[in-house]
């Protein structure tokens, strides 16, 4: 019997407080899921206690001892193993290899891999883990390389497991095979942290829920004891929802419209139909395969099957360059690696996507580009001394309003927002909402991506459902509660009604 | 595109007269080098400043300044190619060779010289376009297909030619390498100068120009902005190896024969350039003036040991430690600025 004890553990990063004052314990031979919305704290807590973060303030015990770590190295040796989310091996090395990396048994200096396979396999064996351990760990599928990542971490004989979002990548039956090793840890004694956004799993693999928002420790659940609503309220609280302006209208006329489309393993049979000054909301969490089906449809990806329709024809094979010149554009979720070329200057970086349209013959329209520029810098207020210094320079903000204005610039009928408030602030986030809305009002249709399910609410007309690679049905947001869809995004609860049944925008239209 | 500009931070109001001299200085810190570097060579020797020596230098340069150009938009892509002084070689045997042959077989010289450069550009521009088919459909590094290039195409050129220098071409041929205008100014120089005009223009003017950077800067963020990265890529590995095979033909023409290993290690002035006018390996960055600065700049360095009876090897030296040198200077910069 060992005990974690959490005691006030603060984290302050520059301008934010990650973790506020949180104290929990949490003892040996259960399994205690750890749970919390988006930025909530819970990972700052996963890698305070891995020894990735150092807390501010506050500390916590394993079995009465008080723990100082310098290194996640030093985690592990003193009994607090954590398998991340991005798993951590080297896929040509074998399986042996990657359980015992860095600490090989040797014999007289030499490595020792005839103990070392004995090992690993014993290790395998105990925990019913059923994989060659000679076999190169990249001839494994996602979920072995998640238990070969468990073994490796239960080869420390650890007190505490951290195991975050383990099945965020893994198909159902795969989440049955790490639920029985994780149920035989419990028998184990090891106290198992559970990190995981899919609420419905919790019940059947958790035995303790701990829950955290904005920082703050909101309490301590049992699970038999616990229902779902109301562990989805302890995690949203009462969200405020902005008013969204009054004066926005949808047209009938179709613009964009998909049918089945499906990417192996990313998504499949979605269908749906977009309008001519909709702003449509698409909620998920992540890795549902919203952000894969955006880049899709924008011929930014391949797809498997399935049709488009835009610009009043099917779209045969789909290239970026193609749906752009139709007028189709696509703001990605990563703006530093996807949207910007950071060490240009902004003014470059808002013609990127309008070259074709600055050089008609090749060569750069010099006065029609500052045009272009100052359009941008002024109608989307983008605060910069010069449009002439280095994008990277700018707030997240500011970025991503160059984002923006790189497509706007190419005069789009059709814009997806792939998490366009994603680490930027309150302001900005209005600003960029506000953009969206003035794009509608000119009759520009908008998808919009987030994973803050709460600014669907204030900025879309329609939300889509998407779980697991589906679309599972839509809903008006006057229809639902934030906690409701949160629910359904994680698997709780069914939508109103199947995708394109809904009639009441255009009912509005015709009255 | 990248402007001196955007590589420091914007001006701020209330500034002191001295930061925007400081700031001033630190931009054109090559071109302040290449001043002193000049007043001291012509102090140390004073044959240094005559036009003879000057237009000598340029004459020097000429050759691999066109191939640093092309590889000046090869760098700024991302991209690299190890290849172009084995192309030099190889373009060279290729006029000489098909000169010999078609002459051989009852064709004018002349007509057979015209053949031979015709062929040698296309088919260098063949090489480019193998290259950037490798990179682009395979997504091998361009470091690896041009490092095999490299010996590759020195081998080819050395089978072609069966080890010997082909000298079978026409007289005219030699105003290529060894002519002058208005009896002074070099033939290749000329061609330097043309070959710089025209991408300067090409990199700051036009649409491709943009793309190159955009590629070299960040090709996914590129890419979903709809330039078509792989067909950028391929033209620059093009671009390069058209360059070479010019300067191969000039240096074939200077010494009137096409031999082998002609142009052997001239992949490293080239790049040498480029690098010390101020690009980046990692793409992104780096303006053809730049590339003319660092030219002009080891031709000044070569020249002044020659004058100064400095040994032939201690000048790799000196050129090995310059590079290592510009780029250090480089990174202290960047570092600075990222802060």
């Amino acid at each position: 019997m060992s005990i974690l004890e959490v005691k006030g553990l603060t984290k302050i990063f520059p301008g934010t407080v990650a973790l506020n004052d949180v104290s929990v314990s949490f003892e040996s031979g259960r399994v205690h899921a750890l749970v919390g919305k988006n930025g909530s704290g819970k990972s700052t807590m996963l890698k305070i206690l891995s020894g990735s973060q150092k807390a501010t303030s506050g500390s916590f015990y394993l079995d009465g001892e008080e723990m100082h770590f310098s290194s996640t190295a030093d985690a592990f040796s003193k009994g607090i193993a954590t398998v991340y989310q991005e798993l951590s091996l080297v896929p040509g090395l074998s399986v042996t290899e990657n359980i015992f990396l860095g600490r090989m048994p040797k014999k007289r200096g030499i490595i020792d891999y005839r103990r070392a396979r004995k090992e690993a396999r014993e290790l395998l064996e105990e925990l019913d883990i059923d994989i060659d351990a000679d076999l190169p760990v990249s001839g494994l599928s996602m979920w072995q390389r998640q238990m070969v990542e468990i073994a490796k971490a239960m080869s420390f004989n650890p007190r505490v497991l951290q195991l975050d979002e383990p099945t965020s990548s893994l198909a159902r039956h795969e989440v049955e095979s790490l639920f029985k090793i994780v149920r035989s840890l419990r028998e184990k004694d090891v106290i198992v942290i559970y990190v995981s956004h899919k609420l419905q799993e919790l019940w059947e693999i958790a035995d303790t829920c701990t829950v955290i928002r904005d920082g703050e420790f909101i309490g301590r659940v049992e699970m038999e004891s616990t229902t779902r609503a109301g562990l989805v309220s302890m995690m949203f609280g009462d969200v405020q929802i902005q008013e969204r302006p009054k004066d926005l209208m949808v047209s009938d006329e179709v613009v964009l419209s998909v049918r089945n489309l499906t990417r192996k393993g990313k998504f499949t049979d979605v269908s749906f139909d977009l309008h001519r000054g909709e702003v449509l909301g698409i909620a998920g969490m992540l890795g549902s395969g919203r952000t894969e089906l955006l880049k899709s449809v924008f011929g930014a990806d391949p797809f498997n099957s399935g049709k488009i329709f835009f610009a009043g024809r099917e779209m045969h094979s789909p290239s970026l360059i193609r749906m752009k010149k139709l007028g189709m554009a696509l703001t990605p979720e990563d703006r530093k690696h996807e949207g910007l070329i950071l060490e240009d200057s902004v003014a470059s970086n808002l013609c990127y996507a309008s070259l074709r349209e600055l050089s008609p013959n090749g060569f750069m329209k010099k006065g029609k580009e500052r045009e272009f520029v100052d359009r941008q810098v002024e109608a989307l207020q983008i605060k910069v001394a010069s449009p002439r210094v280095s994008v990277g320079s700018l707030s997240g903000g500011n970025q991503q309003k160059v984002v923006v204005g790189n497509w706007l610039n190419t005069h789009p009928t059709v814009m997806f927002f792939d998490e366009p408030s994603r680490g930027i602030d309150v302001n900005a986030k209005q600003q960029i909402f506000r953009i969206m809305w003035d794009q509608s009002r000119k009759g520009v249709a908008s998808i919009m991506v987030s994973t803050e399910l709460e600014e669907l609410f204030e900025v879309c007309q329609r939300i889509l459902i998407m779980r697991d690679g589906r679309l599972i049905g839509e809903a008006y947001p006057e229809e639902l509660t934030v906690n409701s869809l949160y629910a359904m995004c994680m698997g709780e609860g069914e939508p109103p009604r199947p995708v394109g049944s809904g009639g009441k925008v255009k009912t509005e239209r015709q009255n | 595109m990248k402007d001196n500009n955007t590589s420091v931070p914007s001006v701020k109001a209330g500034e002191s007269t001295a930061t925007r001299l400081v700031r001033g200085l630190n931009r054109h810190v090559l071109e302040i080098i290449l001043l002193f570097l000049i007043v001291i060579v012509s102090l140390t020797s004073p044959y240094f400043l005559t036009a003879g020596n000057l237009l000598n230098i340029l004459r020097n340069v000429s050759m691999t300044g066109i191939i640093a150009f092309g590889m000046t938009f090869v760098i700024i892509a991302g991209e690299i190619d190890l290849s172009v002084g084995s192309t030099v070689g190889l373009s060279g045997v290729i006029v000489a060779l098909i000169t010999r042959e078609l002459s051989e077989k009852g064709m004018s010289v002349t007509n057979a010289c015209i053949a031979g450069i015709s062929v040698s550009l296309i088919s260098c521009a063949l090489l480019g376009l193998f290259n950037g088919l490798l990179r682009t459909k395979f997504k091998m590094p361009s470091f690896i297909i041009t490092l095999g290039m490299l010996n590759l195409l020195y081998g080819l050129a050395a089978v072609l030619s069966d080890g010997f220098p082909i000298t079978k071409l026409p007289e005219w041929y030699s105003w290529f390498g060894a002519g002058t205008l208005f009896d002074i100014i070099p033939v290749p120089a000329l061609f330097l100068l043309a070959v710089f005009i025209i991408t300067a223009v090409v990199i700051r003017y036009t649409r491709f120009g943009r793309s190159v950077y955009a590629t070299g800067g960040n090709p996914e963020s590129a890419r979903l902005s709809g330039i078509n990265v792989n067909f950028v890529k391929i033209i620059v590995m093009i671009v390069v190896q058209v360059c070479s095979a010019i300067a191969g033909i000039l240096l074939s023409s200077q010494v009137m024969s096409g031999t082998f290993n002609f142009g052997r290690g001239w992949e490293m002035t080239a790049i040498s350039a480029v690098i010390i006018g101020g690009a980046s390996l990692s793409g992104g960055s780096g303006k053809i003036w730049g590339t003319f600065l660092g030219l002009i700049f080891l031709g000044v360095i070569s020249n002044a040991m020659t004058l100064n009876g400095v040994d032939d090897y201690v000048q790799y030296i000196v050129q090995g430690a310059l590079i290592i040198g510009a780029v250090l200077i480089n990174s202290i910069q960047s570092k600075r600025r990222k802060g």
